[in-house]
């Protein structure tokens, strides 16, 4: 892929010293949509988690290549300089410490580009946000358009983003998925870990590629018609079996 | 002069160990005689300039300070010319004895001398050194009045009698700092203060404390406040010390308030024993603790607090919240709330702990370096909501509060 810009190359992933995930490939294009779907605990939020160096998640063998750069060894915040993002599904809360103050930071640090950022604010509602304490207190709509500003707004290489529409209402899921958009426009590439079969709906028209986990192994990547009707249909073990011969 | 009786029972009461805090020798301490200096003797000692810059004061802000003590000397400077014309007095509270009926009036009738030996000490001994400000009726002083005592000289005792009056109707913001140059100095300070409130009079006080290794802090503060007035502190420390040990008392009047805030950052082998004591005496009073409480190296810190309800309908909150930086540090938190009347309605929470690794973690997944992260996890824990500090004030105590974050990490 030519404008490739995140490449996992037969990584094992594990978690605290147990193997979860074994020779994950996959290969993520710019500006590209990219939905990652398996049942609970199948190991999405460790896929992500590991390629962003969340730990205790870790690839041991094979690699995490950003931009042609092999990543695999750099600490979180590192990746986080080079344009690889994570936005959690449960962030934690902090006292005293004001969104203002987190932006003000982000914009510092990452010379933020004011009309994407202010476009993404309004889009996500953020403005009556930014003086209250990051995530204490907050409705679970008002978190995940929180995190998922945070996330896009210093408009990475590729944002990860864990379950933005799950517990929250509607609008909040319309939000976020208006600002997906807006981020693939400036060429960010998005991998969405959804549940959400209205989210799914609703990401159709954008998607690239779904990438289909189950039972510690990245089973399946192809377009959209090809996993999601039939995950729906037949379940997720039906679908693996289908795709991949899986028993 | 000192009065007879009470300089029997402070003599009495010499070798009287306070409740809290380690006891301390005082004999090992040299006590000068205080005397009035020019100001260009004071502030172009390049001690002065450390140990008022480890407060975050400008040479330009002890300049203007109200008052400024260096170990015995003092002077009360050109600033107290334009506070003059409003009726504003600020002295030594020597010059006050001698000068004022309302210096004599009030003086030591909030704290006896014979309370403990720190106290006994600085009535026998202290020959009056300290300010005293006073804000007659009415007079709105909204430029905080800044006043600075300093130590720059090994072995020293520097024994202070503050005396604040704030008159019936009258606001006055004070701040306070009190340092030490040289990071391992030994040295004394013990500062008895004693505020006063009028009817629907206001005082935000501030006081910022930097200190060393070998220094022993022991201030005694005693607050009334009268009907409708409203009585404001705001306490930082963030060095080093060989001990502290303070428990500032504000008594209330009917529908007086008072909100004390404390931050303490503990370092060092320091042992830090603070509190804060609010008794509402009047209905309608209230009154609200709020600490946070850092403690990292081998230090140990006590956050004391005390509400007694004598009094209903009345309102009275403890909040007193530790974060530990290291596995040799030691943080105890002691809230207390004695209800004498079944209309005081008295409430507190307290939680010790250390910095959430999941915390850590999700600011670096945006970006932020460990270091960084904690010195923001930090910053949070110590900023409380003030809403009576004037905007000057909250510079101070923001430049202080961005201090202690950055150097704390454990």
């Amino acid at each position: 892929m030519s404008n490739e810009v995140l490449r996992v190359e037969d990584a094992d992933i594990y978690v605290a010293g147990k193997k979860i995930l074994r020779k994950v490939n996959l290969s993520v294009g710019a500006g590209e949509l990219h939905i990652v779907m398996g049942p609970n605990a199948s190991g999405k939020t460790t896929l992500l988690s590991a390629i962003a160096g969340v730990e205790p998640y870790e690839v041991k063998s094979g690699k995490v290549m950003l931009a042609g750069e092999d990543i695999t060894n750099y600490p979180l915040h590192k990746r986080v300089e080079k344009g690889l993002v994570l936005a959690y599904q449960n962030p934690p809360s902090f006292k005293g410490v004001k969104v203002s103050e987190i932006l003000k930071w982000l914009r510092r640090k990452f010379g933020l580009d004011p009309s994407f950022t202010e476009s993404l604010a309004e889009i996500l509602d953020i403005h009556k946000l930014l003086g209250r304490d990051l995530f204490s207190g907050m409705s679970g709509g008002e978190r995940k358009r929180l995190e998922t500003y945070l996330t896009l707004s210093i408009m990475p290489k590729v944002a990860l983003l864990d379950e933005p529409d799950s517990g929250v209402d509607l609008d909040s899921v319309g939000r976020i998925l208006e600002a997906i958009k807006l981020a693939l426009k400036h060429s960010v590439s998005v991998v969405l870990v959804t549940h959400s079969t209205h989210m799914l709906n609703l990401v159709r028209p954008l998607t690239n590629t779904v990438h289909l986990i189950f039972k510690g192994h990245l089973v399946f990547s192809g377009l959209y018609d090809e996993v999601v009707p039939l995950v729906i249909k037949r379940g997720f073990e039906g679908a693996a079996k289908v795709l991949r011969g899986w028993s | 002069m000192l009065n007879k009786n009470m300089a029997e029972a402070a003599r009495k009461a010499l070798s009287k160990p306070a409740p809290y805090g380690p006891d301390v020798d005082l004999s090992k301490y040299d006590v000068l005689n205080p005397r009035r200096i020019e100001p260009t003797e004071i502030l172009e000692q390049e001690r002065v300039r450390d140990a008022s810059g480890r407060l975050g004061f400008t040479p330009e802000m002890v300049r203007k300070a109200g008052y400024v003590q260096v170990n015995e000397a003092y002077l009360a400077s050109a600033l107290v010319e334009s506070l003059r014309k409003q009726g504003v007095v600020v002295m030594s509270t020597a010059e006050a004895l001698r000068k004022l009926d309302i210096a004599r009036e009030v003086a030591w009738t909030l704290i006896r001398p014979d309370t403990d030996k720190y106290v006994a000490t600085a009535y026998l001994y202290g020959k009056e050194q300290g300010y005293f400000i006073y804000v007659p009726p009415g007079v709105k002083v909204r430029t905080p009045i800044y006043t600075c005592l300093l130590i720059t000289r090994g072995m020293t005792a520097q024994l202070l009698h503050n005396i604040i009056y704030v008159a019936d109707g009258a606001e006055a913001n004070v701040v306070t700092g009190c340092s030490i140059a040289g990071l391992h100095a030994e040295a004394l300070h013990i500062g008895v203060s004693e505020f006063f409130v009028g009817k629907d009079a206001k005082l935000t006080f501030a006081m910022i404390h930097a200190w060393s290794k070998g220094a022993v802090v022991r201030p005694r503060t005693a607050v009334k406040v009268a009907e409708g007035g409203r009585y404001v502190s705001y306490y930082m420390i963030y060095s080093a010390v060989h001990s502290l040990q303070s428990y500032p008392k504000v008594t209330l009047g009917r529908n007086a308030s008072t909100s004390l805030y404390s931050i303490i950052s503990g370092e060092g082998e320091g042992i830090y024993d603070v509190g804060s004591s609010a008794t509402l005496a009047g209905p309608g009073s209230s009154a609200e603790i709020i600490s946070r409480n850092l403690a990292k190296g081998k230090s140990r810190v006590v956050a004391r607090a005390e509400i007694v309800g004598e009094s209903g309908p009345s309102k009275g909150h403890i909040e007193c919240m530790g974060l530990i930086l290291s596995d040799t540090a030691y943080i105890s938190t002691v809230p207390l709330l004695d209800s004498k009347n079944p209309e005081a309605t008295l409430t507190h929470e307290a939680a010790i702990g250390k910095i959430g690794e999941d915390q850590l973690t999700y600011l670096m997944s945006k970006g932020f370096s460990e270091e960084e992260a904690r010195a923001l996890i930090i910053r949070g824990f110590l900023s409380v909501e003030a809403p009576d500090l004037p905007p000057q004030v909250k510079l101070s105590v923001d430049r202080v509060t961005e201090l202690i974050s950055s150097k704390g990490h454990g």
